[in-house]
């Protein structure tokens, strides 16, 4: 068996240990880090590296070889290829390179009741060309400008696919995959891409019943959006990014975000694929409807309290995150590695925990590379159960 | 004339239609300026009561943004009645997201509460590079300028347009402050800003302070 199969093995066993509810030989890490950072940290420029992907597999080398993690490290959800070609306004390139998602409103608000009574027809024939101006001209036009972004959709993350691949079996990664599939909560989803966060919010109070139900309506569509390719695995997660609920009343979260975000998780569980959710901004306040979600369910955590968050959800799901990155940019070396002790003395006992940060490093200059590298080589080399 | 406390506790409470019903009533009985002015003072109170429930955490961000849209509302009802001076504003904002960054919710929170406490805001979008902001300086001669950004490259940029204020002798016409998710102490002192903050209704207290 050469090196990098026994240590995939071995890493594997560390993932499949934390989903089994054993206790792993040592606190598994599972990094990430996005193109954007990839791309900088190999000293190329922004604006251009992203459309020519050709230099994919040298650009994350590069992190794989200077960052320690257990899974696969890197990842690229958008290449601005398919973007432009749609002239995407939801998904758009800042002048320093960065795509970013702008405030948008791909739904009017006298459009709720079409979208409520056929969602699937309502984002096709009214939203889409909205969203993607490319989209908004005759039929024959529109259907050449969708092939051609289709085609360099998977071209682009056909090849991504693909490198992963080779890096995953250079490097020995563990073959457990936490982003399957990838959907939103269908609040999050109506919110993000169809009415925009201050179009969600001013909604929510003028027209309730209408969100509420516009949310019920997306929810087959984020279930069918979230069940990935593959055959369902206890091994393989579906990632998602969760938005509005730290911004909400909860007495609006309990009404308009919960119900149709626990019937997602549920059908995903039930389908057979756990759900990976970046539990974004604080969520302190919803701890006990978190509980009751599927076991096992992957929960990474920005901010909020460990110990609270151990307490209450540690036996059932497993957790993640916490970590500051701020920390990495601004902490010395043994700060920040007093730091990964503390948390781990925290969330590591009975396992059920594995190593992250508290959010990806978007961009080279969020952290301090020297720092992160030792905090990671310490959680590799001392976070022995 | 219609009972201002009770409008000052319907805004507070962001009860829409109630405060729509007042001002639709007021506006008929073709107020003065004086009686008009006492109306949007009242409903400024209200935004201030909005701003400490935040601050209590009893709102939460998506109730700062329908605050905004609220107002907007009631000052669309009010505009008729208003006269030129009660538009007197309390001072003048040169507000944008910096350069790099495309993102303004927290930057349109900001603007519609500072609006919403009579600040005069000339908002100059989104991606906006430092000449931009010294251009805009220059013309419109605001107490305060504000900028904005969400991602840590933000800073970069806000420093850039600091330096860029210095180098145009404008840096002592200006009170800057910056916001956003990346912004600290340390960051503030790092790009010469005048105050930092997270929370758009703090900023708004402390653009107030330095105009009084």
């Amino acid at each position: 068996m050469t090196d990098a199969n026994a240590l995939a093995q071995e890493r594997t066993q560390l993932f499949h240990d934390l989903i089994d509810g054993k206790i792993p030989k040592r606190v598994p890490i599972a990094m990430g880090f996005p193109i954007e950072f990839a791309i900088k940290y190999a000293g190329k420029d922004l604006t251009e590296a992203q459309w020519d992907t050709s230099h994919l597999e040298e650009t994350f080398d590069k992190v794989c070889q200077d960052f320690y993690s257990d899974l696969l490290p890197v990842n690229a959800f958008r290449f601005p290829s398919f973007y432009k070609l749609l002239g995407a306004r939801n998904f758009v390139m800042g002048s320093s390179g960065f795509l970013q998602h702008p405030e948008i409103e791909g739904m009017a608000r006298e459009d709720y009741d079409d979208f409520i009574a056929n969602p699937y027809d309502c984002i096709v024939e009214k939203i889409l060309p909205r969203i993607y101006t490319e989209l908004n001209t005759d039929a024959n036009t529109r259907a050449m400008t969708m092939a051609k972004a289709f085609k360099a959709f998977f071209d682009e993350m056909g090849n991504a696919q693909a490198t992963y691949g080779r890096l995953i079996e250079k490097y020995g990664y563990g073959r457990v995959n936490f982003f399957a599939g990838f959907t939103e909560a269908p609040l999050d989803f109506v919110a993000d891409q169809l009415r925009g966060f201050k179009g969600i919010s001013t909604d929510i109070r003028r027209m309730p019943d209408k969100v509420e139900a516009a949310a019920e309506a997306a929810t087959p569509i984020m279930i069918k959006k979230g069940i990935p390719a593959i055959p369902p695995s206890k091994y393989n997660a579906v990632f998602i990014p969760l938005h509005m609920a730290p911004f909400m009343r909860t007495s609006d979260f309990e009404r308009f975000y919960w119900p149709t975000f626990k019937r997602l998780v549920d059908a995903l569980a039930e389908a057979g694929y756990p759900s990976n959710l970046f539990v974004e901004q604080d969520w302190m306040r919803y701890l006990d409807y978190l509980y009751e979600l599927p076991e096992n369910t992957i929960m990474r955590f920005e901010y909020g309290d460990p110990k609270l968050v151990k307490e209450k959800l540690g036996k059932k799901h497993i957790i993640s995150g916490f970590y500051p990155l701020s920390l990495l940019k601004t902490g010395t070396k043994q700060q920040c590695i007093d730091k990964a002790k503390e948390l781990i003395d925290i969330l590591a006992p009975g396992g059920k925990y594995f190593f992250d940060f508290d959010k990806a490093p978007v961009t080279l200059d969020s952290i301090n590379v020297e720092n992160a590298r030792a905090v990671l080589d310490y959680v590799a080399n001392n976070a022995n159960y | 004339m219609l009972d201002l406390q009770a409008l000052t506790k319907a805004v507070g409470d962001l009860d829409e239609p109630k405060v729509l019903d007042m001002l639709k009533e007021f506006v008929a009985t073709n107020p003065s300026s004086e009686e008009t002015e006492a109306v949007v003072s009242a409903c400024q109170k209200g935004m201030g009561i909005v701003g400490d429930l935040f601050d209590a955490k009893e709102y939460f961000v998506g109730d700062l943004i329908f605050a905004g849209e609220l107002l907007n509302s009631a000052l669309d009802i009010l505009k008729p009645v208003m006269s030129v001076e009660s538009n007197v504003k309390s001072g003048k904002i040169v507000l944008a997201t910096v350069e790099g960054d495309l993102h303004d919710i927290g930057k349109n929170i900001f603007k519609s509460m500072s609006e919403a406490a009579g600040f005069e805001v000339h908002d100059l979008g989104i991606d906006v590079p430092a000449s931009t902001f010294v251009e805009k300086v220059k013309e419109i001669k605001p107490e305060i300028l504000g900028m904005s950004g969400v991602l840590t490259l933000a800073l970069d940029s806000m420093k850039k347009t600091v330096d860029a204020l210095k180098e145009a002798g404008l840096r002592d016409e200006v009170k800057v402050i910056i916001g956003g998710n990346p912004v600290t102490e340390e960051a503030c002192r790092m790009i010469g800003a005048d105050a930092f903050t997270t929370n758009a209704a703090e900023g708004v207290k402390m653009c107030q302070q330095w105009v009084s």
